[in-house]
């Protein structure tokens, strides 16, 4: 049985990468819409099933699909028998409408994987926000302490001091010690804090 | 910015995660966040922002978000599992009255204005009367379950128009409706501010009517949590209707509507233009052509028969099945837990748990103690009036 998968996601390459998956095991003709008029892209491929990016607002559009589908009801998540697979799927942020009733044995491989590669994405990226965060953690704490060896005089390690006594004084992360810290010795028209 | 942290490392009671979409209306939730009110009450409260509604409504069904600020139907929806799984949620407050446009592109509107005022008609009959037959309408609502679809179609109905034979409505999310009409996918929308004015300023599009012009003081947006949650955490519960109330009243204070614009319009919340946000709240503008209330007129109270006529409409467009409305309206609006919850603030609390909607055409003086509450008119377009057999208060 081939199966009509329409995929909406804004993130083609992991668009591409879920296609390939698919379209490789044989048993799913693999469409792609993206825009503002969905209802129109799901009147042409009459899918069987919808998968969805959740980040998208267009998901709206899709929730009216009834109008566009006939009679057939939409079926979230293409199985809502299994609540742990669905709230798996929205943690990855991925959503699923059955518009044709196809039963869950058949679609559960298509959502696995889509599951499967929306964590992988969204794992990817949160490495990636974490790195960046660190980054610019370390790049303020060197600021800071060359404001501090500088303008008091202290030494590198001194300096360093300085900023960790100050987040335990304040019981607060060093990262926000010494963002504050680097953003008013920067700003000399803001007072400076007692 | 310390300040605000170390206030936040001492707030204690279990995390309460609201969803909110951008829109003007999301000002209560937004305004008891930003200025400490829930955080007064007791309330660790988090807000997340949203894409669609259907976000919301699954984030609500399998517990990844606590509460919202959420459209009415959708909240019935949810409970009926007409979309998706079904969850139980109540609604302790309502967050908003009006606050909608009707949005039409530049070229229609003016066609149907003239029209209106030439022949007498009123706005939807100029439409009626406008529509050429070979092509229907389309028209943009935010979500099936939605006030803007129900008042819309309402709105139509009054001139014979109907939704799929007249018009074709579709589905725009608020963020896309701009868009959307600017593109020519649709020819009109009924969304919630800011949209309609931000069309407005993009010259994109005309607002020929508001909530008010369809039903005065009409019921937007309110405030569900999932039941579960809600008999967990009775306290917290409590302090979070008295955070989103005093909220209401700080949003509906002229004098303040520059500052709810302001922190409104930020990146994280609205991210769109201050000004655009300006003119629907109260103050905002000198002759606001829609207007959000937050306060005033009881508007935080969650009214059974507002309920009511939401499951009436829903019925009316097949958009629900034969239900037990009134089991339903009083399962799900807690005018109890408001009653409860706002006791300690000493606001005026009405004496019913529903009116007679549509019934005044002049302001008026409603039960409530300790004394009464000023209302203003009500009427609904059509002049229907909706009264539901009286329920006895529930205290």
């Amino acid at each position: 049985m081939a199966l009509t998968i329409l995929l909406i996601d804004t993130d083609a390459e992991r668009a591409g990468a879920l296609e390939d998956k698919l379209s490789q095991s044989g048993f799913a003709r693999v469409l792609r819409a993206e825009g503002p008029d969905l209802a129109t892209a799901v009147e042409q491929a009459k899918p069987d099933l919808i998968i969805v990016d959740m980040a998208l607002p267009d998901r709206d559009a899709l929730e009216d699909i009834r109008a566009v589908s006939g009679a057939s009801p939409v079926v979230m998540f293409a199985g809502t028998d299994d609540p742990e697979f669905a709230q798996e799927a929205i943690a990855a942020g991925v959503c699923s409408y059955n518009l044709s009733g196809v039963a869950l044995q058949d679609v559960r491989p298509i959502l696995a994987s889509a599951v499967a590669l929306f964590q992988r994405y969204r794992h990817v990226e949160t490495e990636l926000a974490t790195a960046k965060a660190l980054l610019n953690e370390r790049r303020l704490i060197e600021r800071a302490k060359a404001i501090l060896m500088k303008n008091r005089k202290m030494s590198e390690p001194e300096a360093y001091r300085w900023l960790q006594k100050r987040a335990m004084n304040e019981s607060r992360k060093l990262a926000q010690v010494v963002a504050d810290f680097v953003a008013e010795e920067e700003n000399p028209r803001r007072e400076s804090k007692p | 910015m310390s300040d605000i942290l170390a206030l936040k490392s001492v707030r204690s009671g279990p995390r309460l995660r609201i969803g909110f979409l951008r829109l003007t209306d999301s000002a209560p939730a937004i305004v008891a966040q930003e200025f400490g009110y829930f955080a007064e009450e007791g309330v660790d409260a988090e807000l997340l922002e949203e894409p669609s509604w259907a976000n919301i409504a699954d984030k609500l069904a399998y517990g990844f978000l606590d509460a919202a600020v959420i459209v009415p139907p959708l909240v019935f929806a949810v409970e009926l599992g007409t979309r998706g799984i079904s969850q139980r949620l109540v609604i302790p407050c309502n967050i908003s009255q009006g606050g909608n446009t009707v949005t039409l592109a530049p070229v229609l509107a003016r066609r149907i204005q003239e029209k209106a005022e030439k022949e007498g008609f009123s706005v939807p009959h100029a439409l009626a009367a406008g529509l050429s037959g070979d092509q229907p309408l389309a028209l943009g609502v935010v979500h099936a379950y939605s006030t803007h679809n129900l008042l819309l179609r309402y709105w139509l109905a009054t001139a014979g128009l109907h939704a799929g034979r007249d018009v074709r409505l579709s589905v725009v999310p608020p963020a896309r409706a701009v868009e959307a009409l600017a593109s020519g996918q649709i020819a009109g929308f009924c969304a919630g501010a800011p949209w309609g004015e931000i069309a407005v300023r993009q010259g994109v599009g005309i607002n020929v009517a508001s909530s008010d012009d369809i039903w005065r003081t009409a019921p937007e947006k309110a405030f569900a949590v999932r039941e579960s949650w809600a008999q967990d955490h009775p306290d917290s519960l409590k302090g979070a209707v008295r955070a989103l109330v005093r909220a209401g009243q700080f949003c509906d204070a002229p004098e303040n509507a520059s500052y709810t614009a302001a922190l409104l319009s930020r990146q994280k919340y609205l991210g769109v233009d201050s000004h655009a946000i300006l003119s629907s709240l109260p103050g905002g503008a000198i002759a606001p052509d829609n207007l959000s209330r937050f306060f005033r007129g009881a508007a935080t109270f969650p009214w059974r028969s507002h309920a009511l006529w939401f499951l009436e409409q829903m019925a009316r467009w097949d958009l629900i099945g034969n239900i037990d409305a009134q089991g339903l309206a009083a399962r799900v609006y807690r005018s109890d837990l408001y009653r409860a919850a706002v006791a300690p603030l000493g606001i005026s609390v009405p004496l019913a748990d529903s009116k007679a909607e549509g019934a005044h055409d002049s302001p008026w003086q409603l039960d409530a103690a300790p004394k009464s509450i000023a209302m203003s008119r009500d009427r609904f377009c059509d002049g229907a009036i909706f009264n539901v057999v009286p329920a006895p208060a529930s205290f």
